[in-house]
C-alpha cells in the first residue's frame, strides 16, 4: 500500500509527477483502503431495478440536497385545487406563471422550469405530503427525526451512518461520506465519520510564509498519533488525517470542471449550484466516495415568501441541472441518484408577513436516470388539514429506502421495517 | 490541579485564556480571588471599557452593509482580546450564541451592535430581565418576525423559538403555548429609517388575555414571567450553562443543583456561572472542544498579535464559525462540528496568519526554535505539557530545522495541534 508520505508527498504538488499520474495513485491508494465487498444479500434483488440498473453497486454514490428550514412543499409541486388558492389568497402561485408537468393536474414552481425535460424523461418522481409521523413543528427536533430516520425514537446514528457502518470495509476511508455546505448528523454513525466541508472555495491550508509545504503538512499529520486516551482529544487527532486526504481531494475537483469557472461569475460560493458542481467532481474523481450531502439554508420563510422562495428554488433547479448535465457529459450520470429532504412543509395557510410558519407535510424529489419518474406519488390532502397542516400520508422512510436500495441495502434492515417505494426506482 | 493548572483551566474556559505573563501575575492571589474578579468584575474595582462600537458609522446605503458588518465584528474580536472583563465578553459570546440572531437576515450593523451591547450590559445580570429585553430588541424582533406580527395573523416564529430555545426548552410546552405567545406578543414595530427605532403600536396589538403555562398573559413582561418562571426554565439554561463551561462529558446529576442554584438566586446568571466553575475546579468538569472562535481569542493573547479582520473573517466563516453570523436560529452547533474536516484546515490557516504576525524576538520562536517544549506549550497557555503524539511530532520537526523565519512552522504546528484544541 502507499504509504501516506508519499501519497501526501505526490499529492502537494504536480512537480512530483502531474495530475495523471496523481489521479492514477490516488485512485491505487484508495481502492487498497477500501474493497468495499457487495453486500451478501442485498434486498435490492428483490425488487429489480436498483440491481438491474447500469452502474455496479460498489459505484453508486447517493446524493442528498437538505433545504433547510422547512421547504413550502405547496408552493414547490402545486395541485391544481380551489382550496389551494383559498388558503392563500396572496401566495398562491398563479396558474398561468406555473410549469405543468402531469396530466393529474399538478404544476411546478416556475423557478423548477429547468427540471422540466428530465421530468418529462421520466429521470424525475416526487413524493407529496411526505414526512415522519412523529416529526414536530420544531426546526431542531424535527432536523433531529429526519436526520435518525426512526420516526422519533432516539438514536445517536444518522440513517446513511447506520448504512457506512454496516457496510464499511475495516480500514475506514474518509472521503467515503462527505458533506458539502452543512454539517452531517444524518450521515454520523458509530464508527462512520463523515468529511464536512463547509466551503469547498476555502477549503485548504494556509501555511507560514516561508514555510515547507509539505514538511508542515506531515509535522502536523504526525500530532494524529499515537492516539490518546482522552475522548475528545482523540477525535481532534482523528481529523487530522481526514482534513489531509479531503484537502488533497477537493483540490483535485476544484481546479477541474465547472466549478472554478462558475465562482469567476461572481455566483454565490456556497450555492447549492456550486456545491452540486464540487459533488459532481467528487463522483467524477472516483475515490470511493458513496454518499455526498449537499446543504441548502433559508427556507425558513416565516416572511417575504414568494421572491425568497422563487430565488431558492431557482438555485435548486440550476444546481441539479448542471451536476446531472456535467455527469452525463462525463459518463458518470448512471451511478448517481440525487434526493431532496427538508425537516418540515410549511402551513397551508399564510400568515400577516408575506409567509408561511412551520407545518408538516412537504414535497421531495428523486431524481436521476435510473428514477421511474414522471409521477407525484402521494399527494397534497387539502381536505384533512391536521391543526391546518398538510397531514403526513406518505412516510419518510420511503424516500429512505430508494435511496438505501440505491446503494444496495440492506434496506429493510436498516429502517427496520418495510416501506413501499411506490415503484419509483 | 494546583493553583497555577486551575487558573489556566480557568481563563481557557471563562476568560479566553492568558496574554503572556499574566499566570505569573494572577498566582499570588490565587485561583478563588481570580474567580471572583471574572464572576464580580464591579465589586472587585474592575471598571467597564468602552462599547466596542463606539465610534463606528452606520449609513443606509445596502453597500455598505458588509463593511459595516466587518467593521463591528473586527471591533468585537479585538474587544474579545483586550477587556478586562473576560468572563462578561464570553459571557456575551454565549448569549450571542443563545439568542442568535444573524447579520444576515438583520442585514444591517446598527441594530447588531446594539443587541451586542445589550447582551453585554445583561450578560452576567438577571435572565428575566434579558429575556425581556431581547424580545423587543430591534434586530430580534426583525430577525424573528416580531416586527410583522399583528392582531389577527400573529407570526409564531418568535413565540416558538422563546419557548423552544430561550427559556423552557423542546418538550415542555404545547402548540397552543406557541400560539398563546405569539399572540400576546403582537403590535411591537421595527423603523429601519429611523436608526430601527422599536415601537409598540396598540391597533396592532392582541390584548386578548392568553394562557401560558397556567398564568394570564397579554404582554411581554407577562410572557417572559411564565416562561422563566416554569421550572424547566432554570434547568434548562442551567444544564446549557453546565455543558458550555465543562463540556459535555460531566455528570449530569450535578444540573439540579445548579438549577436550584439559579432559582434561589432570582434567575441571577453570575451566581450559576460561579457554581459551575466551582464544580470544574474541583475537577468534576469533562473535555471541552473549543469553538473557533474563543480558540482564535486565546492565541490571539498568547502569541500578543493581532489580526486583520478580513483574514480572520474569512478563515472563520470558514471554520463554520463567523461572529455575527449563526448558521440558524439555534446558534452554533456542539463540540462535534468543530472537529470537522473545515474547522480543522482553517485552524491551520487562523495558527499560520497569526504565527506570520510574530516578531522575530518573540519568545514563541526562539522556544520553538530550539525544540524547547516546555516553555513553548506554557508561552501558548497550556496547563501542562503538550500529548505524547504533539510533543514527538513537533520535536521531531523542530530537529530538522524547517524553512523559513525560525521557529515560525513549528509554532504554527504547535498551535494548530489537537492539545490547544481541547481544553
Amino acid at each position: 500500500m502507499l504509504s501516506r508520505r508519499k501519497f501526501l508527498g505526490l499529492a502537494a504538488g504536480s512537480a512530483a509527477g502531474g495530475t495523471a499520474a496523481w489521479a492514477a495513485l490516488l485512485r491505487d491508494h484508495v481502492e487498497h483502503r477500501l474493497a468495499i465487498p457487495a453486500p451478501a444479500n442485498p434486498t435490492t434483488t428483490a425488487l429489480g431495478g436498483a440491481a438491474t440498473g447500469g452502474a455496479a453497486l460498489n459505484d453508486r454514490v447517493l446524493v442528498i440536497v437538505q433545504m433547510g428550514g422547512g421547504n413550502d412543499g405547496l408552493n414547490t409541486v402545486v395541485p391544481s385545487l380551489g382550496a389551494y388558492h383559498d388558503a392563500r389568497p396572496t401566495l398562491a402561485l398563479p396558474d398561468a406563471a406555473l410549469v405543468p408537468i402531469d396530466a393529474l393536474g399538478y404544476a411546478l414552481h416556475p423557478s423548477l422550469a429547468p427540471l422540466r425535460t428530465r421530468w418529462n424523461t421520466g429521470q424525475i418522481a416526487a413524493f407529496h405530503g411526505i414526512g415522519f409521523r412523529a416529526q414536530s413543528r420544531s426546526h431542531f427536533k424535527a432536523m433531529d427525526t429526519w436526520w435518525a430516520g426512526t420516526n422519533g425514537a432516539a438514536s445517536t446514528t444518522g440513517w446513511l451512518g447506520r448504512w457506512l457502518d454496516a457496510t464499511e470495509d475495516d480500514v475506514a476511508n474518509p472521503l467515503r461520506s462527505i458533506s458539502l455546505g452543512t454539517g452531517a448528523p444524518a450521515l454520523s454513525g458509530v464508527r462512520s465519520v463523515p468529511t464536512v466541508v463547509l466551503d469547498p472555495a476555502e477549503f485548504a491550508l494556509r501555511l507560514p510564509r516561508g514555510a515547507d509545504a509539505a514538511a508542515v503538512t506531515e509535522a502536523f499529520l504526525a500530532t494524529s498519533a499515537p492516539a490518546s486516551p482522552s475522548r475528545w482529544l482523540a477525535a481532534a487527532q482523528a481529523s487530522v488525517p481526514s482534513t489531509l486526504d479531503a484537502i488533497t481531494v477537493l483540490r483535485q475537483v476544484a481546479t477541474s470542471g465547472d466549478a472554478a469557472s462558475d465562482r469567476s461569475t461572481g455566483a454565490e460560493s456556497d450555492s447549492s449550484t456550486n456545491l452540486l458542481q464540487s459533488a459532481a467532481g467528487i463522483v467524477e474523481l472516483g475515490v470511493g466516495t458513496r454518499v455526498i450531502l449537499v446543504g441548502m439554508n433559508g427556507f425558513d420563510t416565516h416572511a417575504d415568501q414568494l421572491d425568497r422562495h422563487a430565488a431558492l428554488l431557482a438555485d435548486l433547479a440550476d444546481g441539479i441541472t448542471k451536476f446531472f448535465d456535467r455527469l452525463e457529459a462525463s459518463g458518470h450520470a448512471d451511478r448517481v441518484l440525487l434526493l431532496t429532504t427538508s425537516e418540515f412543509g410549511r402551513r397551508v395557510a399564510e400568515n400577516s408577513s408575506g409567509g408561511f410558519d412551520h407545518g408538516l407535510g412537504g414535497a421531495q424529489f428523486v431524481v436521476g436516470p435510473a428514477v421511474h419518474g414522471r409521477r407525484v406519488v402521494g399527494e397534497p390532502a387539502l381536505d384533512r388539514l391536521v391543526d391546518g397542516d398538510m397531514p403526513i400520508g406518505i412516510d419518510a422512510r420511503s424516500l429512505y429506502a430508494v435511496g438505501l436500495d440505491w446503494l444496495g441495502g440492506p434496506t429493510d434492515e436498516l429502517l427496520g421495517g418495510r416501506f413501499d417505494r411506490y415503484g419509483t426506482l | 490541579m494546583n493553583d497555577r493548572e486551575q487558573i489556566s483551566w480557568l481563563a481557557r474556559r471563562a476568560a479566553f485564556g492568558l496574554t503572556a505573563g499574566a499566570l505569573d501575575r494572577l498566582a499570588p492571589a490565587g485561583v478563588d480571588s481570580y474567580l471572583d474578579t471574572l464572576v464580580r468584575p464591579a465589586a472587585n474595582g474592575v471598571s467597564t471599557s468602552p462599547d466596542p462600537a463606539v465610534g463606528l458609522t452606520f449609513s443606509t446605503d445596502p453597500t455598505m452593509r458588509r463593511e459595516e458588518g466587518l467593521a463591528l465584528a473586527g471591533r468585537w474580536l479585538d474587544h474579545m482580546v483586550s477587556t478586562p472583563r473576560p468572563l462578561e465578553e464570553a459571557m456575551t459570546w454565549f448569549w450571542h450564541d443563545h439568542f442568535a440572531v444573524s447579520l444576515g437576515q438583520v442585514k444591517s450593523a446598527e441594530p447588531m451592535a446594539r443587541y451586542l451591547a445589550l447582551l453585554r450590559t445583561n450578560a452576567l445580570g438577571n435572565f428575566r430581565e434579558l429575556v425581556a429585553k431581547v424580545s423587543i430588541d430591534a434586530a430580534m424582533l426583525v430577525f424573528l418576525d416580531g416586527a410583522t406580527s399583528t392582531i389577527g395573523a400573529p407570526n409564531e416564529n418568535f413565540g416558538r423559538e422563546l419557548l423552544e430555545l430561550y427559556t423552557v426548552g423542546i418538550g415542555n410546552y404545547t402548540e397552543p403555548d406557541v400560539r398563546a405567545a405569539a399572540t400576546a406578543l403582537t403590535g411591537w414595530v421595527v423603523r429601519p429609517r429611523e436608526h430601527y427605532a422599536t415601537t409598540f403600536v396598540r391597533s396592532r396589538h392582541d390584548p386578548t388575555p392568553q394562557s401560558l403555562f397556567g398564568r394570564t398573559v397579554s404582554d411581554v413582561a407577562s410572557v417572559v414571567d411564565a416562561a422563566v418562571r416554569s421550572p424547566a426554565c432554570a434547568s434548562y439554561i442551567a444544564r446549557k450553562l453546565a455543558v458550555w463551561f465543562l463540556g459535555p462529558d460531566h455528570d449530569p446529576s450535578l444540573h439540579a443543583g445548579f438549577a436550584k442554584t439559579f432559582v434561589d438566586n432570582d434567575l441571577e446568571v453570575a451566581p450559576l456561572v460561579r457554581a459551575i466553575l466551582r464544580v470544574g475546579l474541583d475537577g468534576r468538569g469533562g473535555e471541552l472542544v473549543l469553538a473557533p472562535v474563543p480558540w482564535l481569542i486565546a492565541a490571539r493573547k498568547a502569541l500578543g498579535v493581532t489580526l486583520d479582520v478580513r483574514v480572520a473573517h474569512r478563515y472563520l466563516a470558514g471554520a463554520g464559525q463567523a461572529p455575527l453570523m449563526p448558521p440558524n436560529v439555534g446558534g452554533w452547533p456542539g463540540p462535534g462540528a468543530w472537529l470537522g474536516s473545515s474547522s480543522t484546515a482553517m485552524r491551520v490557516s487562523l495558527a499560520s496568519a497569526l504565527v506570520d504576525q510574530l516578531p522575530a524576538s518573540s519568545p514563541l520562536l526562539r522556544a520553538a526554535s530550539i525544540g524547547d517544549l516546555a516553555t513553548l506549550a506554557a508561552l501558548l497557555g497550556l496547563p501542562g505539557a503538550f500529548s505524547p503524539a504533539t510533543k514527538n511530532a513537533l520535536a521531531v520537526f523542530a530537529a530538522t530545522k524547517p524553512a523559513g523565519k525560525a521557529g515560525a512552522a513549528v509554532t504554527a504546528v504547535a498551535l494548530s495541534s489537537p492539545d490547544l484544541l481541547v481544553a
